[in-house]
């Protein structure tokens, strides 16, 4: 399979668990709401391997936008994502920009934090961190 | 604490022991005794976030209590015993657990209280890992949060190494717990309080 034959990938918000919108021909990778799903290794995991499977067969080298607007994660969850923005930080070290936008509210100190872990951790990630006020 | 000596028939009245031992002259805001899964702790805390909204909690605190309620029921369901699997569950699915939480008020800070009956060899690792908390300063917990996030993972695939340091690093005192032993069991009620 190519990487322009793999289907957008969708998963509808649930009470615990975030609405993924990974539409992968236009290259825009979508993360909203809260998460805590009861297994996070299940949840993110099968989501990670979608991810590394486009980004495996992906040579186009055109740029991936990724945005993420998450208003709470719980700790499994928080693990697994920095496992996910290792993923997209290695495509990026490879040669394909990978544009990180982190969406938070602006007093939302958590949130905002974490962001600037992975900020700091994957420094091939080009990352913009966005307040949005409540 | 609570008395070691007190017996009780079921894990159920030690819970109410508790809880009658800490209402007192407090304000409790929430309480839950039950079986706890994953559709329940949903529900419930969607009532914990209106009921914190309700009684003018900060913001920045709503958040915390939110946060340290969902790691300590989780952890309800990860750690408990007396654990109830239905027909139809997939490997991890439907997991049902008994316990016990509430949300208590005092001088403007919220105290969340959390019991679960655990197996003493689990009892035994979250000992340790409650003791060497209380070891630390609040910049040292950064520091591990920091450091466990960054590990791989361990065999608690489930992520309670990070529960603890993400619930203490939202605490505004150390973690106070407690295990009373279950007679006639190979079980521990642990009890977890948690100040934000």
């Amino acid at each position: 399979m190519q990487a322009n034959q793999m289907n957008d990938l969708y998963i509808a918000a649930k009470p615990s668990s975030p609405e993924i919108d990974f539409r992968f021909q236009d290259r825009l990778l979508s993360i909203t709401g809260e998460a805590y799903p009861e297994n996070a290794a299940v949840f993110w995991g099968e989501i990670i391997g979608t991810v590394r499977r486009f980004l495996s067969l992906d040579d186009s080298r055109r740029p991936i936008t990724v945005n993420v607007a998450l208003s709470y994660f719980n700790s499994s969850s928080t693990k697994m994502l920095f496992s996910l923005f290792d993923a997209l930080n290695e495509k990026a070290a490879q040669g394909t920009a990978v544009i990180l936008n982190w969406y938070h509210d602006e007093d939302d100190d958590t949130i905002y934090e974490f962001g600037q872990e992975l900020c700091e951790d994957f420094t091939s990630l080009s990352f913009n961190d966005h307040a949005t006020q409540s | 604490m609570i008395s070691p000596v007190l017996s009780s028939e079921t894990n159920r009245s030690l819970h109410w022991l508790i809880f009658s031992q800490w209402a007192g002259k407090r304000d409790v805001i929430f309480y839950y005794e039950g079986y706890f899964s994953q559709t329940i702790i949903a529900a419930v805390a969607d009532a914990v976030k209106m009921r914190i909204e309700h009684v003018g909690a900060a913001s920045k605190t709503q958040r915390k209590l939110f946060s340290s309620f969902i790691e300590m029921t989780q952890n309800i369901i990860h750690y408990s015993v007396d654990a109830y699997t239905r027909d139809d569950s997939a490997v991890f699915g439907n997991e049902v657990r008994h316990g016990s939480v509430y949300i208590s008020t005092e001088q403007g800070r919220y105290h969340l209280h959390c019991a679960n009956p655990v197996h003493v060899d689990v009892a035994a690792q979250l000992r340790a890992k409650l003791e060497h908390l209380r070891t630390l300063t609040g910049d040292d917990i950064k520091r591990e949060y920091k450091q466990c996030l960054r590990a791989d993972t361990d065999e608690d695939s489930k992520g309670a190494g990070l529960g603890l340091l993400t619930v203490a690093r939202d605490a505004s005192e150390p973690l106070e717990f407690d295990f009373i032993a279950i007679p006639n069991s190979d079980n521990a009620l642990f009890y977890l309080k948690a100040t934000i």
